[in-house]
């Protein structure tokens, strides 16, 4: 497979050590998704009952992940009534060749975007480039990461280990003159820069955060208003869309979008929320002439009927990355290009194999933070272990470690075994630093000294 | 949870678990004289051994099993089991019935059920500060966050709150090895956090945290780690 998902990361470990020698991005990093989950906190403690909103959103994801076929058919059916067009994908390889297909038919040479994991998934800005057709992203955290040939490192916030200065910096080079590191400064040489690619664009292309199966609506929920530009300025939209991203009433989206924003950002509402329905209808002054929504699976059938379903629920609203004390640590990076955080550590490997991300299932303290700060209740935590379940009876987990839990567990099987093992290991204790988990332990704790006594041992009163 | 009365007959059973046992007896012991004191008759199962949380978390449910079932072979339910471990007893109630397929046992964590049965401690932390560090299973699978910080008021101390108290220390069991770097990086925040707070001990009720945030402690210095069942029975300065 050729997306970027797939792509090999190198080892989490690796990345993570460079992110935690770096004292900038530990600083920008801790700011950053500390404020997003107090902002949350805040937000939810708005509601009047988040507890029922949370179990009634998870009813409404399962409900759909349980018929999935249907609701997809039924927005299908909604969408061509409208006058759009509805394209499925299997692969990410047959998603980018129908989005270039489309992009050619009517000759573009550039293409807007606004902000999409579904596209970072199927690797379409590469795909478009060798096409000869320009990519913009119009997201500012995505446009700042394209300037720089970066991946998103946050799925809500993608630049978000980034300083204004660099950004000022990144600005400057382009537009050939000092910019200066100021939010407002920056947002207006944005302006400059993106204005034009909104007129002139040929093609616009966004994500969709959820789709409606009984009224083929499709609906962004961003902060900076370039998506409602993207999709109805230039003449023809195409909408990239997960196949889980589905609900099956206007009702029910807005039981999803009560909990969206305000678990993304703290909002009540992001500040453009936009419903579009069709293309531009007869007498309609605005909106594209020809509206696409290409539906990728990119490994999500493989989910449907399983222990991990579940995961398919997911709004993708971040809040899991917000509360992860390893994500909090590593940043998005060390997870690979796309998904991060609890929810990408769960996500990758079912997309893409377990043999091809073996660390993420354990890139966790199994803390729980993500599970209880998952708006749609998906059990995060214990996907993960179960996860960890499937390295060990796939026999992705390296050999040494199932030799080793197997040895130990023959010890403990029994009392007698316990207290055998346990006095030897008493007696080879000053070798246990030397090598292998105790080396890594050893390098910076005080190795536990195992006490001369056992309690059992000890007479008791 | 709904559970029934814990202590029909005032006999309760107590599980030191493998790093109580191995590594912290004398938590284990102040666990026993906390339910000593209190008029419980503490029943030590001399079969016990672990209730194979290491390999469970790993992934490893085979060598898991055959260790958990060594509870199974120890424990009766005819008694509460108590813990002084806030992971060992999630393992117990919450994974451990489904592993093996077997029904749950009655099991309380330490300070849950010293609440629960309405001890009262002498004030053996009088004029002591201390930061209580939640371990992640007690707070957010036991839901026991309250009660290890009433006993620890009642014993005189004075609580004072760690800026971001709902985040892991880095043990994570096998995830301590696994990612060293950002185990102690996650040590190093906890331990800096009680330091800013003025504790003169950071108090935790589990023995997982307790071996790795003590362990840095030990390698690198910093506020003295001590088991709540200490903290109870001795106070922090360990009787001294």
């Amino acid at each position: 497979m050729s997306s970027k998902l797939s792509q090999p990361v190198g080892s989490f470990r690796v990345i993570a050590r460079g992110k935690l020698g770096d004292e900038r991005i530990q600083g920008v990093l801790d700011l950053s998704v500390t404020r997003l989950r107090d902002l949350r906190l805040d937000a939810w403690s708005g509601l009047e009952d988040v507890e029922a909103l949370r179990e009634r959103a998870h009813e409404i994801r399962m409900r759909v992940v349980d018929d999935l076929e249907g609701y997809l058919d039924q927005f299908q059916r909604s969408v061509e009534r409208l006058g759009g067009h509805v394209h499925r994908a299997g692969t990410p390889e047959e998603a980018v060749a129908l989005i270039v297909a489309i992009c050619e038919r009517r000759g573009a040479k550039l293409v807007a975007k606004s902000k999409s994991m579904a596209t970072e998934e199927i690797g379409l800005n590469g795909a478009l480039e060798a096409a000869g057709i320009r990519p913009v992203e119009t997201d500012l955290g995505e446009y700042i990461l394209q300037l720089g040939g970066e991946h998103p490192v946050h799925i809500v916030a993608p630049a978000i280990e980034k300083t204004k200065e660099q950004v000022a910096e990144l600005f400057s080079a382009i537009e050939g003159r000092a910019v200066p590191a100021e939010l407002e400064a920056l947002t207006a040489s944005a302006r400059r820069q993106l204005r034009e690619v909104f007129l002139t664009a040929d093609v616009g292309v966004t994500g969709c955060n959820m789709a409606v199966a009984e009224t083929g609506t499709v609906t962004l929920v961003t902060n900076e208003g370039n998506g409602r530009l993207v999709s109805s300025l230039p003449p023809c939209h195409v909408v990239v869309m997960g196949m889980e991203r589905v609900v099956p009433t206007l009702d029910d989206l807005s039981v999803i979008l009560r909990l969206l924003a305000r678990s993304a950002t703290g909002q009540k509402l992001s500040s453009y929320t936009t419903l579009i329905t069709g293309p531009r209808r007869e007498g309609e002054t605005d909106g594209p002439e020809e509206l696409h929504v290409v539906i990728i699976d990119n490994g999500r059938t493989n989910l449907l009927h399983g222990r991990y379903r579940e995961m398919l629920a997911c709004i993708r609203c971040g809040a899991c990355l917000n509360v992860c004390p390893v994500f909090r640590k590593t940043g998005g990076a060390a997870y690979g290009p796309v998904y991060s955080g609890p929810m990408g550590a769960v996500l990758v490997p079912l997309y893409v194999g377990l043999g091809n991300a073996p660390d993420l299932p354990h890139a966790s303290t199994l803390c729980g933070a993500c599970t209880e700060a998952c708006p749609v209740k998906i059990p995060l935590h214990e996907l993960l272990l179960d996860l960890r379940r499937d390295l060990v009876q796939q026999g992705v987990s390296p050999r040494w470690e199932r030799v080793a839990f197997t040895l130990w567990s023959l010890a403990w099987a029994t009392p007698f075994g316990y207290r055998l093992s346990t006095a030897l290991a008493r007696l080879g204790q000053p070798l246990g630093a030397l090598a292998g988990p105790g080396k890594l332990w050893a390098a910076g704790r005080a190795v536990p000294a195992l006490a001369a006594r056992r309690y059992r041992d000890r007479p008791r009163g | 949870m709904a559970r029934r009365v814990p202590f029909v007959d005032g006999v309760v059973q107590l599980f030191a678990t493998c790093l109580g046992d191995l590594v912290f007896p004398d938590a284990v012991g102040d666990a026993e004289s906390l339910l000593r004191d209190a008029g419980f008759r503490v029943e030590f199962p001399e079969r016990q051994v672990c209730c194979g949380q290491p390999a469970f978390n790993a992934g490893h449910h085979a060598a898991a099993r055959r260790v958990a079932r060594t509870f199974t072979k120890a424990f009766s339910r005819s008694a509460p089991v108590i813990l002084p471990s806030g992971s060992c007893t999630t393992m117990v109630t919450h994974y451990l019935p489904a592993l093996l397929g077997v029904e749950p046992y009655e099991v309380w964590e330490l300070s849950a059920f010293l609440d629960r049965a309405g001890v009262e401690l002498p004030r053996r932390n009088e004029g002591r500060t201390v930061a209580y560090h939640d371990s992640c299973h007690m707070l957010r699978e036991l839901k026991v966050a309250e009660q290890p910080r009433r006993l620890l008021e009642q014993t005189g101390a004075t609580l004072v709150p760690l800026p971001r108290a709902d985040l892991c220390c880095g043990f994570g069991g096998t995830f301590s090895v696994r990612q060293p770097e950002i185990s102690l990086s996650m040590a190093d925040d906890k331990l800096g956090g009680a330091r800013g707070a003025g504790a003169e001990a950071l108090v935790t009720a589990d023995p997982g945290c307790l071996m790795h945030l003590d362990g840095r402690v030990r390698k690198v210095g910093g506020v003295p780690v001590v088991h709540l069942a200490t903290a109870l029975a001795r106070g922090i300065g360990g009787g001294a």
